[in-house]
């Protein structure tokens, strides 16, 4: 059984390091609004239930296989449309969501969404050309010519359903792996083609819209609203934080085999408002470089003197950060990630790092105040990276830090007894979880079993 | 458990959609729509024939008020109306689209459940038909002004 072995070890003289009071940084709070998931669930409820409200008034009765069919169609296919808006504006890196909600989990959410929305909408198809065919007493095929070929907007929608399907069929092949990340990345973009195209026939022969007004309006305000987002938060925000901030690389340092950290200058720093615990996607503007951006955490807090990150190479992008040049210009958006002080609402705090994951919990384990506790895991004593910051820091503030290093797998630190007994009164504390999934997943079952309660364990995937 | 949440979702929403569905009428002598006036289609223009006992059945004795044309994207759809004491006793189809197969096949099964509805609803506040969606929209515009035309 892998062990944690606690900073400082036992002194000579038999003395640990006495705890001096807490001197906590100073706070970089951020006061925007934002938005936490259970509301945003229900909001999202609530505007699916709205939408159902629209067939049930346009329905007087449901009548034979025909009306089951085409019902079932048409609220099918209203649930769809609302569903793609939804996504789209998941995905739109609204402060207020990202900050609120979480990265992590807006795309964990916008995955199975996507899934739903292609199953929803495949069952629109099917039932509504179904229904049809009954009604007018032909054969499905001839039905769906007729349809495609004459029905207003239905080329339009046609194409939006096969590209979507498309879609959905590369995403699954990208889940396993056979297609790089960056072509599903860029293919990704046609849901909004599809999107667009699908917009008509949603108006023109949705029987729920005809001759309704308020209903036209209310589904215009949705779409327009959501590529309003897009375009506001997407586009033009990167570009005005580019333009106002001036970031820029102002030096690259190694931290560890294949660790480096990258310091990061600019202007007016502060409004960024960044907070420890986020990241940016970042865009370094240099060859070979400049058409990806990543995203990478805070590993420091941020402040006015600059922002630091602290990337493993773990691919081709990140191994080339290392001969970047000081000078080179960032194009950075962000910040995003709700892995914050926010979170906290007790005042004793487990921070729990696995390898690469102690970046944003770097930038906490400095900042939050409380009483705070770091524990560090990696693979190898020479992967532990910043041990003198995290010392200094845990001698300065009086936390308490334990490292443990060892093979993945079972037999890991991992246990409830084992961390009950390295962290006395760990019910009580608020824990923060960054690392792999699979110890992040061995992590939390432990501290559940422990009897620390869902809502105080915290945790953020760096793999989206 | 990704699997099983799936299928969960797969479930929830068909057991969902079988229940508001369920939740409609049924039976068509509930509903002022689609087959019972179906059912009138080979009666052609002799109107409201049974349904509607409480009018006159000499609709000719009426004054017939023609409404504007309404245009659609497949074309105009006008209708006139015949009121009779008050009432709208009839509803005639002038024009509709019948511009391909498609259109007369949609409009032979649309046209008389929307004047089953209007003289039901003796109204044209009255449900778009499915499938029919402009011929519909038509409709209701010139059966409107035609009403209005006729100070009902």
């Amino acid at each position: 059984m892998a062990r944690w072995v606690p900073f400082p070890e036992k002194q000579e003289n038999g003395v640990t390091i006495t705890h001096v009071p807490s001197r906590t940084a100073p706070q970089v709070r951020s006061t925007g609004f934002v938005a936490r998931p259970g509301p945003v669930l229900v909001l999202i409820g609530l505007g699916a239930v709205a939408v159902v409200a629209l067939w049930w008034r346009d329905t007087s009765a449901v009548v034979g296989a025909a009306g089951w069919l085409t019902n079932a169609g048409r609220i099918t296919g209203l649930l769809a449309g609302y569903a793609m808006a939804v996504l789209i504006a998941l995905m739109a890196r609204v402060p207020a969501l990202e900050h609120g909600v979480g990265t992590d989990r807006l795309t964990r959410w916008h995955a199975m969404g996507g899934r739903y929305v292609v199953g929803l909408m495949t069952a629109h198809v099917l039932s509504v050309i179904w229904g049809y065919a009954i009604t007018d007493g032909q054969h499905v095929t001839d039905e769906a010519v007729t349809m495609v070929v004459t029905f207003p907007e239905m080329w339009e929608a046609t194409a939006a359903c096969l590209l979507l399907l498309g879609i959905g069929a590369i995403s699954a092949r990208a889940a396993r792996r056979r297609i790089g990340y960056e072509t599903w990345y860029l293919l990704h973009f046609y849901t909004y083609v599809a999107a667009y195209l699908a917009f008509g026939h949603q108006l023109a022969t949705g029987a729920e819209f005809a001759g309704d007004r308020a209903a036209q309006v209310a589904w215009y305000v949705l779409y327009l609203g959501v590529a309003a987002l897009v375009a506001w938060y997407r586009l033009l925000a990167p570009v005005r934080l580019f333009l106002r901030h001036r970031l820029r690389v102002a030096a690259v340092t190694a931290e560890a085999p294949g660790v480096i950290s990258i310091q990061v200058t600019g202007r007016r720093l502060e409004r960024l408002r960044a907070e420890p615990g986020q990241f940016f996607r970042w865009r370094f503007l240099a060859k070979g470089l400049w058409w990806s951006a990543n995203p990478y955490s805070l590993s420091a807090p941020p402040g006015a003197g600059g922002l630091r990150i602290t990337v493993k190479a773990l691919g081709d992008h990140s191994a080339t950060l290392a001969g970047l040049r000081p000078g080179t210009r960032i194009f950075a958006e962000g910040p995003y990630g709700a892995f914050t002080g926010r979170l906290r609402s007790r005042r004793q705090v487990l921070l729990i790092a696995g390898g690469v994951g102690i970046t944003p919990l770097r930038a906490l384990f400095e900042s939050l105040p409380g009483e705070l506790t770091l524990l560090y895991r990696a693979r190898r004593e020479a992967d532990l990276v910043f041990r003198q910051e995290l010392e200094d820091i845990a001698v300065a503030r009086g936390a308490n830090l334990h490292y443990s290093t060892g093979p993945r797998g079972p037999g890991g630190p991992f246990d409830a007894a084992v961390l009950a007994q390295v962290v006395p009164g760990l019910r009580d504390h608020d824990v923060y979880v960054c690392g792999p999934a699979e110890m992040t997943r061995a992590a939390i079952r432990a501290l559940r079993a422990a009897g620390v309660p869902r809502r105080h364990i915290h945790h953020e995937s760096f793999e989206f | 458990m990704p699997i099983r949440r799936a299928l969960l979702a797969v479930l929830a929403t068909a057991v969902g959609l079988v229940l508001l569905l369920s939740f409609k009428p049924h039976d068509v002598s509930q509903a002022a729509q689609p087959p019972a006036a179906l059912a009138q289609k080979q009666s052609g223009t002799t109107p409201a024939q049974g349904s509607t006992p409480a009018q006159g059945t000499t609709p000719a004795q009426g004054t017939t008020v023609t409404g504007d044309p309404a245009d659609t994207r497949w074309g105009p759809v006008q209708v006139a109306i015949t009121v009779s004491g008050g009432k709208i006793a009839d509803v005639q189809v002038l024009q509709a689209p019948d511009g391909n197969r498609r259109d007369i096949e949609i409009n032979d099964a649309a046209l008389p459940i929307l004047t089953q509805e209007a003289l039901s609803a003796q109204s044209a506040q009255i449900d778009t038909v499915s499938g029919a969606t402009y011929t519909s929209e038509g409709y209701t515009r010139s059966l409107q002004s035609a009403i209005d035309r006729a100070g009902l």
